[in-house]
């Protein structure tokens, strides 16, 4: 395959994914649907977040695509090659989501076993554990048995484990989770540093802040199902956009009096921030004009991600959802 | 050649890993210490005192190697699922078949070592009363590692089959009824209403663990030829095959959820 060709192919593709685990014993069986119909795909060089809640079937994804769950239908295509097949292995790194490593092994040697199963050379094994442990800032570290490592550490150690053959595509499941902020700074800029390298990251979080902050794209998933895959804009512009318009001058009495489609208000002193959507501002600001009030400002006001989830989630009559900052 | 390298990568892994059992040292500390302990019988035994340091020797490193390789065995594969540490391994260019048949190796490994040190220990105890035993003790040695890797089989069977715990029981059944094998087709001389099918099929299925004892036959200095050794290395390649082959083929097929 030739350098064009190989930009053509997607980094990831995956048609129709469906997959319900059974549970239960034989007198009871019980199921229950974990992805329906999934269909994603990803090109080359991009770092896609993989949002939804706790239980939408992110790490399921993420479980067949490395082959730890079977299907029940449909396929994924990984840098080309089938995800049943070996050849993509070589080049793709995995961090599961709370990633366990041995006990009795220290992180030097876990390297070293990583990079044994990947054929590489003694000397490579040795460059590129050396590299990634100055990285993760996991130097002091190395000769430390792993059970004696924080979270955090693990965290960071699984991060080793998952660059340890220079992939070409990484697949992280919840990489900040366990992290202080200083670690979710330092895999922040590790992801960046690999959007630099033009290297594909596909990674599941159900922490908005880092999806804003890193994505190119992004993927939503609600009950095993993609709401809505696309640019953080383009995912926030689906919606109507809002305004907020600062007003003064004002008594409560005819704030109240103000026309219908104001969605929140909030009153400070003598000012009041009126939030109110697209084609019911300038009604809004005539009204306000009208009984001799002053808008000070009139700001769009993009929805976060995070609302957008709340919202549609409420939509479906979901409760409790686990979401974070 | 990928496949062995992979295979040995798991193996010398697995090798580190149970070497670095505590429970390990423990029980061959005190496979050793039993064989040691017969050095107190030495004044009671009438000149029998080599016959009984062999019998107590050889003895305790099969109960003691039986217990390392059931209960270390049950948990080298289903504590890999269970902690899901088996995820960042299956995602990396390691197949099933690979990982398996290397936590076999390592295991094997392991055992060998183990078996090594308690016959050590076995030969210090006899050279302690004077008694210089020759490479005859080797034979029912061999059969006793063969048994015991027999053993870490099908312990490994039963964990890509069910919980560790579920697993070591049924390991624990199956490896103390392969040792009664010959009592249980005889059993219908005591208990003439058990059905022939019954005992006749159990007696077949289960590995019959009695065909590796050798331990009678070298401790009364009777001769065990090559024939026999040949013998008992068939049956336990063949019985340690099928086991094998079923439990790669249970692994291929579970989802680590």
């Amino acid at each position: 395959m030739d350098v064009a060709s190989t930009l053509l192919v997607p980094a990831l593709s995956i048609r129709g994914l469906t997959k319900t685990y059974r549970y239960g014993h034989f007198f009871s069986r019980r199921s229950r649907q974990a992805l329906h119909d999934l269909n994603l795909e990803l090109p080359a060089g991009e770092v896609f977040g993989y949002l939804g809640p706790n239980g939408s079937g992110k790490t399921t994804t993420l479980k067949i695509l490395m082959g730890l769950v079977c299907p029940d239908q449909g396929e994924a295509r990984i840098l080309g090659l089938p995800s049943t097949e070996f050849g993509w292995r070589r080049k793709v790194g995995f961090l599961p989501e709370n990633p366990y490593l041995y006990d009795y092994l220290t992180l030097a040697e876990y390297l070293d076993y990583v990079g044994l199963l990947f054929g590489l050379s003694s000397a490579l094994r040795r460059e590129r554990a050396q590299h990634l442990l100055r990285e993760l800032d996991l130097v002091r570290s190395a000769h430390l048995p792993l059970r004696r490592f924080s979270k955090g550490m693990t965290q960071r150690a699984g991060l080793a484990q998952a660059l340890m053959n220079d992939p070409e595509m990484v697949f992280l499941d919840e990489p900040m989770s366990g992290l202080d902020p200083l670690g979710r700074r330092r895999v922040r800029d590790l992801i960046l540093g690999l959007k630099a390298k033009g290297k594909t990251v596909f990674f599941s979080t159900h922490i908005l802040g880092d999806a804003e902050s890193l994505c190119d794209r992004v993927g939503i998933l609600r009950s095993g199902q993609l709401l809505a895959v696309g640019r953080l804009d383009e995912i926030l512009r689906m919606d109507i956009p809002r305004y907020e318009v600062l007003v003064s001058g004002l008594e409560t009495t005819q704030l109240d009096a103000l026309p219908c489609g104001i969605d929140n208000r909030r009153d400070i002193g003598e000012r009041a921030r009126l939030q109110v959507r697209e084609g019911g501002l300038g009604a809004l600001v005539t009204a306000v004009e009208r009984v001799g009030g002053r808008v000070l400002s009139v700001q769009p006001v993009s929805e976060s991600l995070e609302d957008y989830f709340l919202r549609q989630l409420t939509a479906a009559g979901e409760e409790d959802p686990e979401w974070a900052e | 050649m990928g496949g062995m390298r992979r295979i040995a990568a798991v193996a010398a892994n697995t090798f580190r890993e149970t070497v670095r059992e505590r429970v390990l040292y423990n029980l061959v500390l005190f496979a050793i210490l039993m064989t040691l302990s017969g050095l107190l019988l030495n004044p009671l035994s009438l000149r029998q005192d080599e016959k009984i340091v062999k019998d107590i020797g050889l003895a305790s490193m099969e109960l003691f190697g039986t217990m390392i390789a059931v209960f270390i065995g049950v948990g080298l594969v289903s504590k890999e699922i269970e902690r899901r540490s088996l995820h960042l391994l299956l995602a990396k260019p390691l197949s099933r078949d690979e990982f398996l048949l290397g936590k076999f190796a390592g295991l094997g490994l392991t055992l060998s070592a183990n078996v090594a040190a308690m016959t050590a220990g076995l030969y210090a105890t006899l050279w302690m009363i004077g008694r210089h035993s020759g490479p005859g003790l080797l034979a029912a040695v061999y059969g006793i590692l063969l048994g015991l890797m027999l053993a870490v089989s099908i312990a490994l069977l039963f964990s890509t089959l069910t919980s560790s715990a579920l697993a070591a029981v049924c390991t624990v059944c199956v490896v103390i009824g392969g040792r009664f094998a010959d009592v249980i087709r005889n059993m219908r001389e005591v208990a003439p209403g058990a059905p022939g099918w019954l005992t006749t099929g159990l007696y077949y299925a289960l590995p019959n663990f009695h065909t590796f004892d050798l331990k009678d036959r070298v401790v009364h200095g009777d001769p065990v030829g090559f024939h026999q050794l040949g013998w008992i290395t068939l049956y336990g390649a063949c019985y340690m095959g099928v086991v094998l082959l079923a439990a790669l083929a249970s692994f291929r097929r579970r989802d680590f959820q």
